[in-house]
């Protein structure tokens, strides 16, 4: 044999991909795409089902990994080098500019896809049995991406920064009891510093990754393991919708449908057990249904990821990331106003701080994380679920509209104006 | 093993493992807590009492405060720093009221909340004379708004 067909051989462990062996083993033998099964349902692929916000979201992380990992090697987490820092990225650093516009694009992006990842998967009902507690950690992914660009909103050092930050933490110390001390331990001091910088950096690029990734491990293993991306069941024959529908709804230990065997396919039994499995399987009857991961899902997986990154790089270059004047403890900017996510809060906030800022989010939290134990309807037909969908979609709109108000109608003293004046900047 | 055995060792061991975790986690906490602030002193020397003018307040970046001086009630200090979200309030002389710029807090001369989300009124920090003749701030001491530190020239 031909020793480098053998070195190959044994990098791959697998047939030619021209024959359906080969395609299955592609996947299955490889530790990286193994997150996917051999075959996946046609209809998981269609755009309109998922808009694949959940890979964008994944993909706009991994640019901001790889933009991050090359920011740090120019950055110092110190005052005021840090701010100097920022300038030379601007003006000094080959592809400096570009990165760091490609860094904070991509995080506002983020934060963006990952909310309409969450709003798809909520009205597909996606997050029902047996996905619960995947939702959970879904919206702590949400959070996680919330507390990635707070912590990377103070590094500049600038005004933005400074302030977004002071008024940012200063919100949390109205949490009753433990609030100021919380504040004291996340800033490292009374007031946003030196140590408060120093700790933000560290949250931002060790502590807060390492969590995001191991949880995103576990989202993606789940959502494999749950039959992958949950199909929309309205589209679906009546009978078969309605085994999917209650799939692992039902408490009762009714053998499982006997499915005749193919001569086509060979078995193996892997082990004996009792009991109903919880998460969906394909059947033999849905076989016609599915195709090879590769490279069918792969092809398309890899568009999605080329026109992520072709659009954040296309942001780019044409709009530049903010970067104000120095920090300055002593002269706040009129407006301060926090990041554009945080908006809705301020707006809340400038009307009370605890009830903003404390009672109203983790309210929200609280039932996000809730909602697949609260929702007891078994059913994720639109039609059955009117009244979930018209809750959501309050939450929704009164969310983008404080965030729109506290973006476009709030000027100097957080007085209402109209929205051209930050573009005129005329009153 | 004898079930009760088993019983008060899984007790002992569970006790022990909760202990354990309980102990980590305060250590965790107390590390996270710096044991020194290299932060700027609270208590601090502003200059003499002739440095400042009758009239407007004199605002002090550094240290964010306002140093008031009155013919006759004589020298009082406030805070700059807004209570609401820690926003550094500016003096107005045109409606003599602190405006905060965050969240349009308005504190009237007293510092006391005329309008806005602010909770609380303005604090005052007690002001008197050290040895060198300096007027000294101590801003971990807050006082009543009428307190004052009369001086005489």
């Amino acid at each position: 044999m031909n020793p480098l067909r053998e070195v190959w051989q044994s990098i791959v462990r697998r047939d030619p991909l021209s024959t359906d062996k080969g395609k299955s083993e592609l996947v299955f033998l490889n530790v990286w795409l193994h997150i996917h099964p051999a075959k996946v349902k046609k209809e998981n692929l269609k755009v309109k089902h998922t808009f694949y916000l959940g890979f964008i979201t994944f993909f706009l992380f991994l640019i901001l990994v790889t933009t991050g990992v090359a920011l740090m090697v120019y950055y110092r987490p110190q005052s005021p080098q840090a701010y100097q820092d920022m300038k030379d990225l601007q003006f000094v650093v080959y592809l400096g500019s570009f990165l760091r516009n490609m860094h904070r694009w991509a995080a506002h992006g983020m934060v963006i896809c990952v909310f309409l990842h969450m709003c798809r998967v909520f009205y597909t009902g996606s997050y029902k049995r047996p996905r619960q507690f995947n939702w959970v950690i879904g919206v702590v992914l949400f959070l996680l991406t919330l507390g990635l660009s707070f912590t990377g909103y103070l590094l500049p050092w600038d005004q933005l920064a400074f302030w977004a930050i002071t008024v940012g933490t200063n919100i949390g110390s109205y949490a009753p009891l433990m609030g100021a001390r919380i504040r004291e331990l996340l800033l490292g001091g009374h007031s946003v510093g030196e140590s408060a910088l120093l700790r933000f950096y560290v949250l931002h690029v060790a502590v807060l990754p390492v969590l995001m990734t191991l949880l995103t491990m576990v989202h993606f293993w789940r959502v494999r393991k749950d039959g992958g991306l949950s199909r929309p069941v309205w589209k679906l024959k009546e009978e078969k919708s309605a085994q999917l529908v209650t799939i692992g709804a039902s408490d009762t230990n009714a053998a499982l449908a006997a499915v005749p065997a193919s001569k086509d396919k060979t078995y193996g039994l892997m082990e004996v057990v009792t009991g109903k499995p919880i998460f969906e399987t394909v059947s033999m009857e849905e076989e016609e249904d599915t195709v090879f991961s590769y490279p069918y899902a792969f092809f398309r997986e890899g568009i999605a990821l080329l026109v992520t990154v072709t659009t954040v790089m296309a942001v780019s270059l044409f709009w530049k990331a903010p970067l104000e004047e120095l920090a300055n403890p002593a002269k706040t900017p009129n407006p301060a106003k926090a990041p554009w996510y945080f908006l809705g809060l301020q707006e809340l906030v400038s009307h009370s701080a605890l009830l903003g800022g404390v009672i109203v989010p983790t309210l929200a939290v609280l039932v996000l994380i809730a909602i697949p134990y609260i929702d007891s309807n078994p059913s994720r037909r639109p039609a059955d679920r009117k009244w979930a969908i018209r809750a959501f979609t309050l939450f929704v709109v009164v969310n983008v509209v404080l965030i729109i108000v506290g973006t476009f109608f709030r000027g100097p003293g957080w007085a209402m104006v109209p929205p051209w004046v930050h573009i005129t900047g005329a009153e | 093993m004898k079930r009760r055995s088993f019983v008060s060792w899984g007790t002992a061991g569970l006790v022990a493992l909760c202990s354990g975790i309980s102990v980590s986690l305060a250590a965790v906490v107390r590390f996270l807590t710096p044991s020194v602030f290299y932060e700027p002193p609270q208590t601090f020397k502003i200059g003499n009492p002739a440095d400042f003018s009758y009239g407007p307040p004199t605002f002090l970046a550094d240290e964010k405060i306002f140093v008031f001086r009155n013919p006759e009630k004589g020298f009082a200090v406030a805070s700059a720093v807004c209570t609401h979200l820690g926003c550094t309030v500016g003096y107005f002389q045109s409606d003599e009221r602190f405006h905060c710029p965050c969240h349009g807090s308005v504190f009237n001369a007293d510092g006391a909340v005329e309008h806005g989300p602010a909770p609380r009124p303005l604090e005052w920090f007690e002001v008197t004379l050290a040895r060198d003749g300096q007027l000294q701030v101590d801003k971990d001491h807050a006082v009543p708004a009428s307190y004052r530190l009369v001086v005489s020239s």
